[in-house]
């Protein structure tokens, strides 16, 4: 466990933060204030010239930390699960902004019928809908909970940024 | 200046931009190139651009958007956060550099204002040119860096007091005081400003539709720019308040995002512009005086950085890249002599000589600079080789 993360801020450049390895090697990231990072690495601790420098866009990066930090990791009963899903899958879709199903309620958007989609709860603030019902508005800014098969998203998706 | 000699003039911004760039050379040395190249002294053959009233306004255009991106990271929160090195790094770079620049300045001018606005030039190295080093040589996960951005900030906040009366004083020691005294109240009420009227400046701002959010902007900009101007400031010291106002805004970085290209277009060619008036011939008067003000440089900002970095606890080859870091001379110093060239109560020889001195003195420096920087790590390890255990 590195104990020592150091937080450095660079006026005008950004953010530095670093760290030592227990096998002895230091590692420091850069965030720039436009939000791109850079991966300095270097072997040994005291060593002048970095090893390897990567510069990283904002999403590669949080794509590379979210792999180092194991949310891509899959615990076996997530692949059990998977299997007996099969074709299904769970989604989370939110609704873009000014989509025209906003207003509209579940069965006017006849989602189901349309595309196969099933929707199973409504995320938003303050209070979340769980088992939404036909007569349940769809509101600017909401996180649909859907279940379906893979090959109905694109339609789905589809219908909800430019309605039918 | 026609469309024509626009699109000559940004063509060869961005040839000689790229040529320096290839050879891992700051773009501002390029930009005072073309400019002294194009412009109406020697070389004659390519004398193809006259100064008018066009390019003196392009010029003051990059100045307030130079000033307005550094008045924007002006925040007391970041300031603070800029760590332990700020207070006694800052000020051994001030003592060494502005005793030697008020040298030089004393040596060409004589004792009086031009030799001190020459001093803050010589003082001040470049900001633009060193991050840009720190970012291509790898530099930035070095514990030195954090030491040399911290002296960066500091020159800033003394230029930034230097530009409060560089327009206007030199007139005699009252007006002088006058001038200090006006930028002082202008300074203390945009702070004020920025304080009260953060939340609805932010409001404002905020629920502007984004091309009218840039207009609204663009004209609280210019409009900072010309009431200082008006006042017998300088419009760099309304533009860095304008910047100051807005740094701590929630629209910041949305600010810093949609400018950012017109500042590098305006900024290019604010270098150009002052390339242009550059004069070559100039050389018998000021070369000698450039020729010892760069070697007075080098060794100032060596001898301050190593000994900013030994007091702030560095080795000696970590020290000897602080001072490498900042010998590069830029942005500020020609701002500075721009300045200085408007300002009537300096002599129309002395404010020629000013100019040639600082192009010439710039393309030297950040020249030098960045091949310093590129090399200090080994010089280092030659200087200083390691010991054996």
């Amino acid at each position: 466990m590195a104990q020592d993360l150091r937080e450095t801020r660079l006026p005008g450049v950004g953010t530095k933060f670093t760290f030592t390895t227990d096998h002895g090697s230091r590692v420091a990231v850069i965030q720039h204030l436009d939000g791109s990072r850079d991966l300095y690495v270097f072997r040994h601790a005291g060593d002048e010239e970095p090893s390897a420098v990567l510069q990283l866009e904002d999403d590669e990066s949080r794509q590379l930390g979210a792999v180092l930090g194991g949310a891509y990791e899959r615990p076996k009963i997530v692949e059990e699960l998977e299997m007996a899903l099969g074709e299904l899958a769970i989604e989370w879709v939110q609704v873009p902004p000014g989509s025209p199903a906003v207003g509209k309620s579940l069965a006017e958007c006849a989602f189901r019928a349309r595309t196969g989609i099933t929707i199973i709860a409504i995320l938003r603030e303050p209070e979340p809908v769980t088992g939404a019902q036909p007569d349940d508005v769809i509101q600017e800014g909401d996180t649909l909970v859907t279940v379906g098969k893979l090959g109905q998203y694109p339609e789905f998706r589809r219908l909800l940024t430019e309605g039918p | 200046m026609t469309l024509s000699q626009l699109a000559l003039t940004i063509g060869l911004l961005a040839g000689l931009g790229l040529l320096a760039g290839r050879f891992g050379l700051s773009a501002i040395p390029a930009y005072l190139l073309a400019g002294l190249l194009l412009g109406p002294h020697e070389p004659h053959v390519t004398s193809l651009i006259e100064p008018s009233e066009v390019t003196t306004f392009v010029a003051e255009l990059g100045i307030i958007f130079l000033l307005f991106f550094l008045g924007l990271e002006f925040t007391v929160d970041r300031l603070l956060r800029s760590g332990r090195h700020i207070g006694l790094g800052g000020t051994i770079d001030l003592t060494v550099n502005a005793a030697v620049g008020l040298l030089v300045g004393v040596i060409a001018f004589g004792f009086g204002f031009p030799a001190l606005i020459l001093a803050a030039a010589i003082y001040v190295s470049s900001s633009a040119v060193t991050v840009k080093g720190l970012i291509d040589f790898r530099r930035l996960a070095d514990d030195e860096t954090d030491l040399i951005l911290a002296i960066l900030v500091f020159e800033d906040i003394v230029i930034a007091g230097v530009l409060g009366f560089a327009a206007a004083g030199g007139t005699g020691v009252s007006s002088t005081l006058v001038a200090v005294a006006k930028a002082l109240a202008f300074v203390t009420v945009s702070v004020a400003a920025s304080r009260f009227l953060r939340k609805p400046i932010d409001a404002a701002l905020g629920r502007l539709p984004g091309e009218f959010m840039l207009l609204a902007t663009f004209g609280f900009l210019v409009g900072m720019a010309a009431i200082a101007k008006e006042l017998g400031l300088s419009e760099a010291i309304g533009a860095l308040m304008a910047g100051v106002v807005l740094a701590e805004t929630s629209i910041r970085e949305e600010i810093e995002e949609r400018f950012l290209s017109f500042r590098d277009v305006f900024a290019a060619l604010f270098f150009f512009v002052f390339g242009l008036s550059i004069d070559v011939g100039a050389l018998d008067t000021v070369g000698w005086l450039v020729a010892v003000a760069v070697v007075l440089t080098v060794l100032a900002k060596l001898v301050s950085g190593y000994g900013a970095g030994v007091v702030g606890g560095f080795s000696p080859r970590q020290s000897l890249n602080v001072g490498a870091a900042l010998v590069a001379h830029g942005e500020f110093t020609i701002i500075l002599a721009q300045i200085a060239a408007g300002n009537d109560a300096i002599s129309s020889g002395d404010r020629k000589d000013f100019v040639a001195f600082a192009g010439l003195y710039v393309l030297a420096t950040a020249t030098l600079g960045v091949i310093l920087m590129k090399e200090s790590k080994s010089i280092g390890r030659r200087l200083f080789p390691p010991r054996l255990a």
